[in-house]
């Protein structure tokens, strides 16, 4: 080992290219899966935080993609199931209306979603998104809406919006409802489409006051994409236990776009790390060959005096997993240090037209990074293994040298 | 000395081939070594020395004749067991030092015994022991390019003999070092071989060292010239 350490000092710059080899695709897999990671997350929780939770649990119904949601009579046996599940941390009830928004002769066609304030606030981001007014309140009448819909109806908070329900289910029923907040939507169609109220406007919309759409579900200690086993055994447990006629849809439905992104990103990340591994490796064959090469007739030398090949090929590997082992822990570390660094300034902030392209796919307009712990292991173990897989050839081709050839070497 | 032979040979011969051109070194030699012999093995270039020597020591393969080692013939070992041979029955002195110039003094002396699994402790033990007994135990921490080639062929002399082997042989050592050194260096491998009763043969063309030997074989295009036992080792 002395002497491993020592014959990498001897020529710094080989061994420094050598550990490069080894540091550089550690650090740039850590960085990228980093990045991945946190989008992915960032993709995760909008889509289920905006859109789906993580299941909801729905009548059964064969309807188109974006058509009306069948109404659930009663909530109830729903609510006992769920929360009889110590895995649902918590659930909502929503119940989406097809509507017309009408004000002094001006209407939109949109969406009202009644919903439980005191519950949703944890999963609507529309709360932190109101720029007047404020946020629906427990046991109060009111409407949130988004700009640009209170745009196009001229509304102000304070002012009355007339809601026109057309669910194909239930009566045709009109409401007045006070407009308390105007939020500012991430995305444009949300915001002219959108009239969130609380739930008991809304049942009394489709005059049905114990109706519901949907009870949207959260899952216990899930904090990203990665645990999403989590939900699929949840989801599972739930599916089991309801009546028939009802059915559990989970993020995947809900979210099919975020879905097909982390079906695609896993196999390029590791593709793109295969990548590197390999152009990792030929460096490291490289430049392990050419100091075998270099040092032919002391590798003489030590086989003339008696060493075994297979110790002759253990000193050229030990060099290497010297350098691997180095360059992986430097790497995980510089990587992780980045990451860490551009975190505590609050991620990378997109100029505005990349930004606008993000929030469109669901995402925030600051490319944030996580250490993805399970990945950076990964990387730091996998990139060292395929280090030493490559070392073999030139420390197999140094066990092989002829003692008195190899002695007799000219560089 | 017993009289069986510490190494014989039999019609010994070496034919180096460069495509169709064959080069005969060495052209059927018998010799017999015994042990505690201080032998010299002269003749001039291209006579054979150091291909004999190299066959010897299991560097390199006979293309006639066998060589035997304390009575076993070499040529059925395979490269493993010659690696081994090597390590535990001979010690080599090469011309040019040929010490590894990223390990001390004391750790090139201690090399060989770590070839042979001997414990960290005891192999500095011994290694300090023979670096002491040839007066360079103050280098013993020193790099081999901080010392001077004289200084180097002791190191050399003190690998090859701290394993106490069979017979140490060593290819012209004196080749690279001037006269008062070169005859130090042979006085101090007498001395090893009159005290620690350590075999040696050398291959020389300096004839100043001759008289120093009490056997001197030499060799003329491959074949043995003259053997002549100078007096009792």
């Amino acid at each position: 080992m002395k002497a491993a350490i020592r014959h990498l000092k001897r020529n710094k710059g080989r061994s420094l290219l050598t550990l490069l080899a080894v540091l550089i695709p550690v650090y740039t897999l850590v960085f990228m899966f980093g990045f991945a990671s946190a989008n992915l997350r960032d993709m995760f929780e909008t889509a289920t935080n905006l859109e789906s939770g993580h299941f909801q649990v729905r009548e059964i119904s064969e309807r188109a993609i974006g058509g009306t949601l069948p109404l659930i009579d009663d909530v109830a046996p729903i609510l006992e199931i769920l929360d009889a599940n110590e895995a649902v941390a918590w659930r909502t009830i929503r119940l989406d209306v097809p509507a017309l928004a009408s004000v002094d002769g001006r209407s939109q066609a949109i969406f009202v979603q009644g919903v439980e304030p005191e519950t949703v606030v944890r999963i609507t981001p529309i709360e932190t998104l109101i720029v007047e007014g404020e946020y629906l309140t427990a046991g109060s009448r009111g409407a949130v809406l988004g700009t640009e819909l209170a745009k196009m109806l001229d509304l102000s908070v304070g002012e009355e919006v007339v809601l026109l329900a057309a669910h194909p289910e239930a009566a045709m029923g009109v409401l007045k409802v006070p407009v308390v907040g105007i939020y500012d939507a991430p995305d444009a169609s949300m915001g002219r489409g959108l009239i969130q109220v609380d739930l008991a406007s809304a049942r009394q919309l489709v005059r049905r006051p114990t109706a519901a759409t949907a009870v949207v579900s959260m899952v216990q200690d899930v904090t990203g994409p990665w645990d999403v086993d989590k939900i699929d055994a949840t989801a599972d447990e739930v599916r089991a236990a309801l009546p028939s006629g009802l059915e559990v849809v989970d993020w995947r439905t809900l979210a099919p776009m975020v879905d097909s992104y982390m079906n695609l990103m896993r196999p390029m990340l590791f593709i793109i790390a295969g990548v590197f591994f390999a152009l990792g490796a030929l460096v490291v064959v490289n430049t392990l060959y050419l100091s075998v090469m270099e040092r032919t007739r002391e590798i003489g030398l030590v086989l003339a005096l008696g060493s075994s090949r297979l110790r002759v090929m253990g000193m050229v590997m030990t060099e290497a997993a010297i350098l691997a082992i180095a360059g992986a822990a430097y790497g995980a570390l510089v990587g992780i240090g980045l990451i860490l660094i551009v975190e505590a300034f609050g991620g990378i902030p997109l100029p505005a037209q990349f930004a606008n392209v993000f929030r469109s796919m669901g995402m925030s307009g600051v490319l944030h990074l996580r250490v993805d712990t399970v990945n950076a292991i990964l990387a730091a173990v996998a990139m060292p293994v395929v280090a030493l897989l490559a070392a073999l050839f030139p420390a197999w081709r140094a066990a092989q040298f002829e003692p008195m050839e190899a002695m007799r070497y000219v560089e | 000395m017993s009289n069986d032979p510490l190494i014989r040979t039999t019609s010994l011969e070496k034919t180096y081939k460069a495509g169709n051109i064959e080069t005969p070194a060495l052209r059927g030699i018998d010799l017999e070594m015994h042990e505690k012999e201080f032998t010299a093995v002269a003749g001039p270039s291209g006579s054979g020395k150091s291909t004999l020597l190299h066959l010897l020591g299991g560097l390199d393969r006979p293309t006639g004749g066998e060589i035997y080692l304390e009575g076993q013939p070499m040529s059925d070992l395979s490269k493993d067991q010659l690696a081994k041979l090597r390590l535990n029955h001979i010690g080599f002195v090469f011309q040019a030092y040929n010490l590894i110039p990223v390990l001390t003094v004391l750790e090139n002396t201690a090399f060989v015994l770590e070839l042979q699994g001997i414990v960290r402790s005891e192999r500095i033990e011994r290694a300090r022991k023979i670096l002491g007994e040839l007066g360079i135990e103050e280098y013993a921490h020193q790099y081999p390019n901080r010392i001077s080639g004289g200084e180097q062929q002791r190191v050399a002399v003190a690998r090859a003999v701290v394993t106490e082997p069979s017979i140490v042989l060593a290819d012209e050592p004196t080749a690279n070092l001037d006269t008062a050194t070169s005859l130090d260096l042979i006085d101090l491998m007498r001395r090893l071989n009159e005290e620690r009763g350590s075999t040696f043969f050398f291959a020389t063309h300096d004839n100043r060292l001759l008289d120093r030997v009490n056997r001197l074989v030499t060799l003329v295009d491959g074949k043995v010239d003259k053997d002549d036992v100078r007096r009792p080792a």
